[in-house]
């Protein structure tokens, strides 16, 4: 095979940042949002007559199977005086940029047999298929990536910390409805990564622009030698496409070279930068380093503007996750079958104790007269109330912060006795989507707004 | 006649006679003077007035024309001038001064003059035709050709406008953006993660193939779809030996066996295998023997069906009674036991499936009932009992296995069978024996497996999980198991067996089937099994992806089996040990191996996939441009070699040289024969010819062969280019040309996204039905143009097309059969159906919803069928009531009649009306109606143009027929040359709409005889290198 040519443009322009990332050192941003007016893009207007926002608003659902003790899974009070139960507490700090929801839940998931039905179409609300050819529903998530991803880097980060197993489970519904949660559309779950140095990687090498870069580079070159060979009458139209490369090429760099004039003003200001070494190639070991990483990764991509949309599977439904530093034997899955117990409790408490440091972070960044936390709405969920009972009548659920002010915090919202009518998951859905500035008539099995939120 | 005019026809007569005493590029001397003399002070007496330079009335400015060579650059107006003037509608009611008729037709005859001399002039140039992009259809077709999968990326884009002569295929409309830039981004995209890598070369599966699931999906379906089309029903093969047996009654005496094999449609190595097990050395024991007996009382073969149909009913309970009896010898396979290794361990299941695999062609010798002995049941009943703890104590029986292994045992107890009873003596059982196994071998249980259960658990829980296609039959874990060795060996041929063999290998490839067996196979004994949970196992996980390196699988291998000889585990399950972890590491390293000996193979495909893209063989720098690119991707861009083919894939589709159509010309000096070559243009090479002719006929790429005749250089020679325009119009893929030239000219194309019916005043009007008026004139098209018919069954035909849901609407007798069986109806007139003219499609596009249109439906037919151009309505004409059940007395017909009445509304209505008329027999969705929407009588008289009184549509026919049938010819023939020429006429073309014309009488009026005009025309084989007009004088050029 002929040698790369070192001297194309691309070579050139690329090389010196591959090596830099190859040899793990890490990201230098800047972040764009220090500055009160926006560096770049359009931000996302809210649909609620709240204040206007004028940073863009990110959401990130964040999953943990199986359920959580119910014992101690439960909040009184209200704002900063708000009393929570033990598995709650890490998000004492949160109090007032917390809701916590109850009695929420997906018809579509009920009666259909436990696990894979029940996770599947967590966030699409559409009856499930079973056996070989998957069917659901495109998730809430990804229609916020399709409506608002296009002013990012990346339309949406989709991490996990478990692989996908995809055979059948004993409900003859595949395994992956355990696995993934988001669908891009009815038949294909998004692919997600597990692995932190790819997903940094991918993200904060602007993959996504370079490989468009580098096509149309090549068919600026295409075009050229067109040119030579062609009439003069023919130059016309050809033109007409060299221009349309260039204006779609400068789209496409401006997302860059904003960023660079930010760090350049952030710079020549004094001002705090965030840094963040890529992580080490390979997994892991201990699984409390995995997820942080992940948390991150999400915090960062939504500090720097990469993406505006995230979805973290801490661990999979059925998972297969041990927790020796608990002190507890048994795998996840095998441990919510005894819900109720003390070790169950400490491992639900520990993950709120991963959205408490991700909202942590989130929170440390300063945007505009707040945090970049206030501008984001991180919803935590699960797919069962209760793992030993496989109870999936309700499910639990929290949001943390204010989603750019568009959403009331410092509440307990309890809908298990509003009917069932009126406790669909898919209304919440439409009602955070509404104020995402995405106003659909009806999603899932829901065609109204969920009162109260 | 004036002494003008009839010198303008004497000149007319000389320049016709002598083409090339007239100097080319210039204009004779006669049409100036006469310009001067006659037309200029026309203009300025009755024109300008309204159509000059301070009032120009619909844009139009006559006052700048002040000579023939600014006429020439603006014919286009002409034209309309020319029209105008001969309809009489110009100049209009409310001019001051009206011109006498001789001096109308004095300039008349002026204009027509000059446009002979201008075609005269330019004969055969072959016009302005720059590069432009694909059309949205084109694109989409050339897609399909591309990669076999109608993947339609362009469902997303913004409709392509139409140039004038109506069609969307033309530089004149299709134009590029940034914003259509970015869509085409989108497309080559989507086009790119339809890819699927494969051992050697790829494809592309008709879903996107990024997710592990979706990857699953397109193998496995490959997979089933191959299993289901071949033939394993054993009453197929003894009907088909049975008619081999009688082959001379049923007259088929010399034919051979395995000619009838194919005739049957089954595997002739198989039906050689039945026939010598049926015919072969006479068993005389066994069941083979009663098989035999069985075979020989099959009737005898006679000349009826009903013969026939009685031996066909016999080999079905020849095949239930072979199938009945295998099952009751189908070997068990227990399952294995070993804690504390779980169940359902990889190990056990896998091991469990390989030995049910070796089973196919074996059956279980002790399953024979020994005559005059108790009959002997399943050790497994035994083995597998669970056992009663005595208190306080642990079971004794160390194989103690779950329910599920004893259910499984208890559903094989048996009871005496006479099928099964062998005789006591040993000498005599081992003959019964040895024909037990013949039986076994020939007739397998299963030729291949399609799906599985768990298959250590209880079968009857097991029997509601179907679906689960390919599946080894694991809880939860991916995997997959491929058991169908009898279908190789007995019934498929070699080429079969080699596509089976890649069709497996590629699914590994595809979805990496080996390593997500074990990633699944570690989590499983990590956590349902907990067999994997000590210390020792923790480097061992499956998030791991490094756990599926070589390395890795042996070490843990060795430590598996070292826990479960601590565990006392049987040599058998040692052994399935030892056989799971080896074998699943070899599958892994052969995918690992594929990988990477596949890599040039892609690359290679990938450059055959670029020449085909661009139509024409790459030059060596865009075959090393096309790697170039690759190893940036790679080193550069950091990707991976999936991720690096997909660029290259999509970098390929956005390349000009794909989605643009830039004809070059021919570098080798050349001249087209038969027409003396115009100045100013070249021959186009063959290369270019090739798609031009493709993208005409199939508005697609060419094929192999077009792109051979290019290679060979003859592609330009008047008999093959006609040879190979005769062989693209009898392709399957001149249904492309169908829908993209038919639906433009006819103005259907975008008929299926109409909502303009209410469907509660015609509930008959259902999305099928809607689907089925659209394609109607598709078959008709594709028959007229694959059989070759007269272009005049356009109009005359007493046949069309209809599928069950059209036939109904239609009141014809009812079609059978899905909605895409379509039947030729011949005298459809019975029902007052035939040709276009009364296609329910067009009468339907052309009504308002709740009454018929008449203006429309006439309109329609004048200008999409015979050409005329009628201007817009005035925009302060009163609309028609949009109900016609709520226009009280006054009838449709009334209410157009004022049409008549107003001269300013008759000089257009006068031209249209009547042919809208005789459509009222049929109503708003085209169903036939003997009254109105308002009850009354419909009343389908007409008076065309020139007094005519007609009825009908029969009656449209005669008319059309009288007047109107060389409009009809001609303008059928200048739509299909601007369509094929992708570009609007100019006066030049005139020479080949009389060449197409004179072609078509000579050939009974076929449609291959207008293609063939066209194609070996000047405009078609040449290219305007310059402007052909050059040479006009500076001052001409405004």
């Amino acid at each position: 095979m002929p040698a790369i040519n070192q001297n194309s443009p691309a070579a050139l322009r690329y090389q010196i940042s591959r090596r830099t990332f190859l040899r793990g050192t890490g990201v230098v941003m800047a972040l764009p949002w220090l500055e009160s007016l926006p560096v770049w893009g359009a931000p996302a207007a809210p649909a609620t007559p709240a204040a206007p926002a004028p940073y863009p608003q990110r959401f990130a659902a964040v999953f943990m199977g199986n359920g959580i003790n119910s014992q101690h899974w439960w909040a009184k009070g209200a704002g900063a005086e708000m009393e929570l139960g033990k598995t709650l507490k890490p998000l004492e700090p949160f109090r007032t940029k917390l809701n916590v929801i109850s009695g929420l839940y997906n018809r579509a998931a009920t009666g259909v047999g436990i696990h894979p039905g029940m996770t599947g179409n967590l966030l699409s609300g559409l009856p499930l298929t079973k056996g070989a050819v998957l069917h659901g529903g495109v998730s809430m998530d990804q229609i916020l990536a399709s409506r608002l991803g296009h002013e990012t880097t990346q339309p949406s980060l989709i991490l996990g910390c478990e692989q996908p197993i995809t055979g059948y489970h004993e409900t003859n519904f595949s395994m992956a409805y355990s696995s993934h949660i988001s669908w891009e559309n009815a038949d294909s779950p998004v692919p997600m990564e597990v692995y932190p140095s790819l997903a940094f990687d991918s993200l904060f090498e602007n993959r996504g622009s370079r490989r468009t870069q580098s096509i149309l580079d090549r068919v600026k070159e295409d075009a050229a030698s067109l040119n030579r060979q062609v009439s003069a009458a023919d130059h016309a139209k050809l033109d007409e496409y060299l221009n349309s490369v260039r204006e779609v090429e400068k789209r496409v760099d401006r997302m860059r070279s904003d960023q660079q004039k930010a760090a350049n003003n952030a710079r020549n200001r004094g001002r705090p930068m965030v840094t963040m070494n890529r992580p080490d190639n390979g997994l892991p070991e201990d699984i409390r380093e995995h997820m942080r990483l992940m948390c991150d990764i999400v915090a960062l991509a939504f500090q720097t503007d990469k993406t505006r949309i995230a979805t973290l599977l801490l661990c999979r439904d059925l998972s297969g996750l041990f927790y020796p530093f608990l002190g507890v034997r048994k795998a996840h899955h095998s441990a919510s079958h005894d819900d109720q117990s003390a070790d169950y409790e400490s491992i639900a408490r520990y993950y709120v104790g991963h959205l408490a440091y991700l909202a942590g972070r989130l929170e440390a960044m300063p945007e505009g007269d707040g945090t970049v936390l206030d501008h984001t709405c991180l919803m935590y969920l699960s797919n069962m109330w209760s793992g030993t009972k496989h109870d999936n009548s309700k499910v639990p659920l929290l949001t943390v912060g204010g989603f750019g002010g568009t959403l009331a915090t410092g509440r307990i919202l309890d809908y298990t006795d509003k009917g069932d009518e009126n406790r669909k998951l898919c209304s919440l859905y439409l009602s955070l989507m509404d104020r995402a500035g995405v106003s659909l008539p009806r999603f899932g099995d829901a065609d109204a707004r969920l009162a109260g939120i | 006649m004036p002494l003008r005019f009839s010198f303008v026809v004497i000149w007319i007569y000389l320049v016709a006679r002598v083409p090339a005493a007239v100097p080319p590029n210039s204009n004779p001397p006669g049409l100036e003077i006469a310009f001067h003399r006659t037309v200029q002070p026309f203009l300025e007496t009755y024109c300008v007035s309204c159509h000059g330079k301070e009032t120009t009335k619909a844009d139009l400015d006559l006052s700048r024309y002040t000579n023939v060579a600014r006429v020439t650059t603006g014919f286009t107006h002409w034209e309309l001038v020319l029209e105008r003037l001969e309809a009489g509608d110009m100049p209009s009611e409310k001019a001051k001064h009206f011109p006498s008729d001789p001096l109308r037709a004095e300039v008349v005859a002026w204009i027509r003059a000059f446009r002979q001399a201008e075609a005269t002039k330019n004969a055969g140039d072959p016009g302005p035709v720059l590069a432009r992009r694909l059309s949205n259809a084109e694109y989409d077709y050339t897609i399909r050709d591309l990669t076999g999968v109608d993947i339609r990326p362009t469902k997303e884009f913004p409709v392509d406008p139409a140039n004038q002569a109506g069609f969307d295929n033309s530089g004149e409309s299709l134009a590029m953006s940034p914003a259509l830039f970015k869509k085409y981004l989108g497309a080559a995209r989507t086009v790119s993660e339809h890819l699927v890598l494969q051992p050697a070369g790829f494809a592309f599966a008709p879903h996107p193939a990024v997710v592990d699931t979706d990857r699953d999906r397109y193998s496995v379906q490959r997979i089933i779809d191959f299993y289901r089309r071949q033939p394993t029903d054993y009453a197929e093969y003894f009907l088909a030996a049975w008619r081999f047996k009688h082959r001379a009654a049923l007259g088929r005496d010399s034919a051979s066996l395995e000619a009838i094999a194919v005739e049957a449609k089954v595997s002739p190595r198989y039906l050689a295998t039945i026939w010598a097990t049926l015919n072969g050395p006479e068993a005389d024991v066994g069941p083979i023997a009663t098989l035999q007996a069985r075979w020989l009382a099959l009737p005898v073969a006679g000349p009826t069906a009903e013969s026939t149909a009685a031996a066909r009913a016999q080999c079905a309970q020849l095949r239930d009674f072979v199938v009945g009896l295998r099952d009751k010898i189908i070997p068990d396979v227990t399952n294995l036991t070993a804690p504390p290794m779980q169940q359902g361990s990889q190990v056990f299941v896998l091991w469990k499936d390989r030995r049910m695999a070796e089973n196919r062609r074996r059956y279980d010798v002790t399953a024979l009932q020994v005559e005059g002995q108790p009959v002997a049941q399943p050790a497994a009943v035994k083995t597998t009992a669970p056992t009663v703890a005595a208190a306080g104590k642990r079971p004794v029986n160390p194989n103690a296995a779950t329910s599920a292994t004893y259910k499984m045992a208890l559903a094989r107890i048996r009871v005496a069978d006479p099928d099964l009873t062998v005789p006591a003596d040993p000498a005599e059982r081992i003959r019964y024996e040895a024909e037990f196994a013949r039986f076994a071998a020939v007739f397998p249980d299963a030729f291949y497996i399609s799906e599985r259960a768990r298959v250590y658990a209880d079968p009857e829980k097991e029997k509601s999980l179907g679906g689960r296609l390919l599946s080894a039959g694991l809880h939860s874990m991916t995997g997959f198991f491929r058991d169908d060795a009898p279908l190789s060996d007995l019934i498929l041929d070699e080429p079969g067996r080699r596509e089976l063999d890649r069709l497996w290998r590629e699914f590994d490839y595809a979805a990496s089937v080996p390593q997500r067996m074990h990633i699944s196979f570690v989590w499983f004994e990590r956590t349902d099994s907990r067999y994997m949970t000590d210390a020792e196992f923790d480097p061992y996980r499956p998030e791991d992806k490094s756990v599926t390196s070589q390395e890795k699988v042996r070490r843990l291998a060795e430590i598996y089996l070292a826990k479960a000889q601590k565990n006392n585990a049987s040599e058998t399950v040692q052994q399935a040990i030892r056989e799971h972890f080896e074998i699943a590491a070899a599958n892994i390293l052969q995918v690992e191996r594929d990988r990477i000996a596949a890599e040039p193979s892609h690359l290679r495909a990938l450059q055959d996939f670029a020449a085909r893209a661009y139509r024409r063989p790459l030059t060596s720098q865009e075959r090393d441009g096309l790697v170039a690119f690759y190893r940036e991707s790679r080193d550069t861009n950091g990707l991976d070699h999936e991720e690096a083919m997909r660029d290259c894939l999509a970098s390929v589709l956005m390349s000009p040289h794909f989605c643009y159509r830039i004809d070059l010309v021919d570098p080798t000096p050349r001249t087209i024969p038969s027409s003396a070559p115009l100045a100013g243009t070249q021959p186009l090479s063959d290369y270019a010819l090739a798609s031009r002719l493709s993208y005409f006929l199939w508005s697609s790429l060419p094929d192999a062969e077009l792109l051979a005749h290019a290679a060979a250089g003859d592609l330009h020679e008047p008999k093959v280019i006609a040879a190979q325009s005769r062989r693209l119009l009898t392709d399957d893929r001149i249904r492309n040309f169908t829908t993209e030239f038919g639906g433009n000219w006819l103005d259907f194309r975008r008929f299926e996204e109409i909502n303009t019916v209410d469907r509660e005043r015609f509930p008959a009007f259902t999305n099928e039905l809607r689907a089925a008026m659209f394609a109607e004139p598709l078959h008709f098209l594709i028959d007229l143009v694959r059989a070759d018919r007269p272009v005049l069954n356009l109009l005359y035909a007493d046949y069309t097309f209809v599928n069950p849901v059209l036939a109904q609407h239609y009141g014809m007798p009812a079609v059978t059969g899905p909605p895409d069986a379509w039947v030729r109806v011949e005298h459809a007139d019975r029902f007052a159906r035939g040709g276009l003219l009364p296609m329910a499609v067009f009468l339907t596009a052309n009504s308002p919803g709740l009454r018929t249109s008449p203006v429309k439906r006439g309109h329609w037919v004048v200008s999409r069928l015979l050409g005329e151009r009628i201007p817009p309505p005035p925009p302060t004409v009163a609309a028609l009531p949009p109900d016609e059940s709520k226009m009280g007395d006054l009838t449709l017909r009334d209410a157009l009649a004022r049409h008549r009445e107003d001269k300013s509304c008759a000089s257009c209505h006068a031209r249209i009306d009547s042919f809208g008329l005789v459509f009222e027999g049929f109503g708003p969705v085209g169903e036939r109606r003997e009254k109105d929407l308002g009850d009354r009588p419909v009343d389908t008289r007409a008076s065309f143009p020139g007094g005519q009184e007609r009825t009908g549509v029969t009656g449209l026919r005669e008319f059309l027929h009288d007047r109107r049938e060389s409009d009809f010819l001609d303008n059928l023939c200048r739509k299909l040359a601007a369509y094929a020429l992708g570009r609007t006429l100019l006066p030049s073309d005139d020479g080949l709409i009389r060449d197409m014309r004179a072609k078509l009488a000579t050939n009974q009026q076929r449609f291959s005889a207008l293609v063939e005009t066209i194609v070996t025309s000047p405009q078609f084989l040449t290219k305007r290198v310059s402007s052909v007009s050059a040479t006009l004088p500076a001052h001409a050029r405004d």
